[in-house]
């Protein structure tokens, strides 16, 4: 008990600096279990192990207190939001 | 006993053989016929064994405590037999190095509807070679597909009437037990562990029941992918005592499940579920 979601809230916010960040409680109360959405331009041109682990770095401090974090997404910002899709052939612009 | 499995495709003949162990493995040299000595070239087991359809039919008693009949129309010997039921149906069909021996234990395993008479073909040869057994069960699965379109639903992927369901492999175990001294560092073992093994799982609890809904569920997405993969219970105490803190630093991963492939951490349950998910695991294991 003890981590709030607002904890990890500010300790990845220090650290990644996201661009996007859901971070939702699963835990059913007991502050132990939470789920994380991130995306943040410090994920660009790493690996999924190695944003996993800047994330898990990030959370250090508090993991001793949380059983379980469950990291949905990691994203760079490019990967996030895809380019657009190309405009279907015969949109011409006039 | 020995059982060639069968792939359900039936009619496109990719028959499978993902055979298990032979029951007496013998390198026994083949010992051709002497009309094929000079032609080595000749395929094997073409002369060996009659055709499904030229098999005559033995009875089985259906009950237990009646003997089989004798040894002269089952022998115990190597060879290829077909089961059928009272309606005359081809129920299975499995090679063994001792016919008469496969042909009790079904009787005794499989329900007395299923096994009313059997055709039995026999090696020539004492001791044949492994190929030659299965080359011979082939070719009666496909000339019975052949004649019925289909395959006896005992050699059916996934039907374990006669064959037992696979054993998954144990729990691999880091040291002998606690009691032993280890002459070499942990950090090592896992080291030579994951990278003697193409795909390892560090998971909480053993692979027929894992204690912790994540590595259940790693487990459960790994077989799925039907890759060859071995687990290390991290929650064992006596086999792998310190095993937790040490392989936490030795991946720079705080957590369980950890899954290695080509000795390289790939991730745990978050990564590879979303790996999963978009159908990177394939080419993963490829790899």
């Amino acid at each position: 008990m003890g981590v709030t979601k607002e904890d990890v809230e500010a300790a990845i916010t220090s650290a990644l600096s996201p661009s996007h960040l859901v971070v939702t409680d699963t835990s059913g109360g007991c502050g132990a279990s939470y789920e994380i959405e991130v995306v943040s331009e410090k994920f660009e041109g790493k690996r999924l192990l190695e944003r996993h682990r800047m994330v898990n770095t990030a959370l250090s401090p508090h993991m001793a207190e949380i059983h379980a974090v469950s990291i949905k997404k990691a994203l760079a910002p490019a990967q996030a939001s895809p380019a657009p899709a190309p405009a279907p052939a015969g949109a011409r612009r006039r | 006993m020995i059982h060639p499995s069968m792939a359900s495709a039936a009619a496109s003949l990719r028959l499978r053989l993902a055979l298990p162990e032979v029951s007496a493995p013998s390198p026994a040299a083949l010992r051709f016929p002497l009309r094929c000595r000079r032609r080595v070239s000749r395929p094997l087991a073409i002369t060996a064994f009659k055709k499904l359809s030229e098999a005559s039919s033995v009875p089985i008693p259906q009950e237990p405590t009646q003997p089989l009949v004798d040894e002269d129309a089952l022998p115990p010997k190597p060879g290829v037999y077909g089961v059928y039921d009272p309606a005359g149906e081809l129920q299975f069909v499995g090679i063994s190095r001792n016919v008469r021996a496969s042909v009790e234990g079904h009787r005794r395993k499989v329900p007395a509807d299923l096994c009313a008479s059997v055709k039995v073909a026999v090696a020539d040869e004492e001791t044949p070679d492994r190929t030659v057994l299965n080359n011979a069960w082939k070719s009666w699965m496909e000339e019975h597909i052949a004649a019925t379109g289909k395959a006896p639903p005992g050699n059916v992927a996934g039907n374990y009437t006669w064959v037992g369901a696979p054993q998954r492999p144990p729990d691999l175990r880091l040291t002998p037990g606690r009691h032993v001294q280890l002459t070499v560092p942990l950090e090592q073992l896992i080291n030579r562990l994951v990278k003697e093994n193409k795909v390892v799982a560090f998971i909480k609890g053993s692979r027929s029941a894992p204690q912790c809904g994540f590595s259940q569920r790693v487990v459960g997405i790994l077989e799925a992918q039907g890759v060859d993969f071995v687990t290390v219970d991290v929650l064992d105490e006596e086999h792998n005592h310190g095993l937790r803190e040490t392989l936490k630093t030795y991946s720079n991963w705080p957590t369980f499940p950890q899954i290695f492939v080509g000795g390289e951490l790939v991730g745990g349950c978050d990564i590879i579920s979303s790996m999963a998910e978009k159908g990177e695991l394939a080419a993963l294991f490829q790899k």
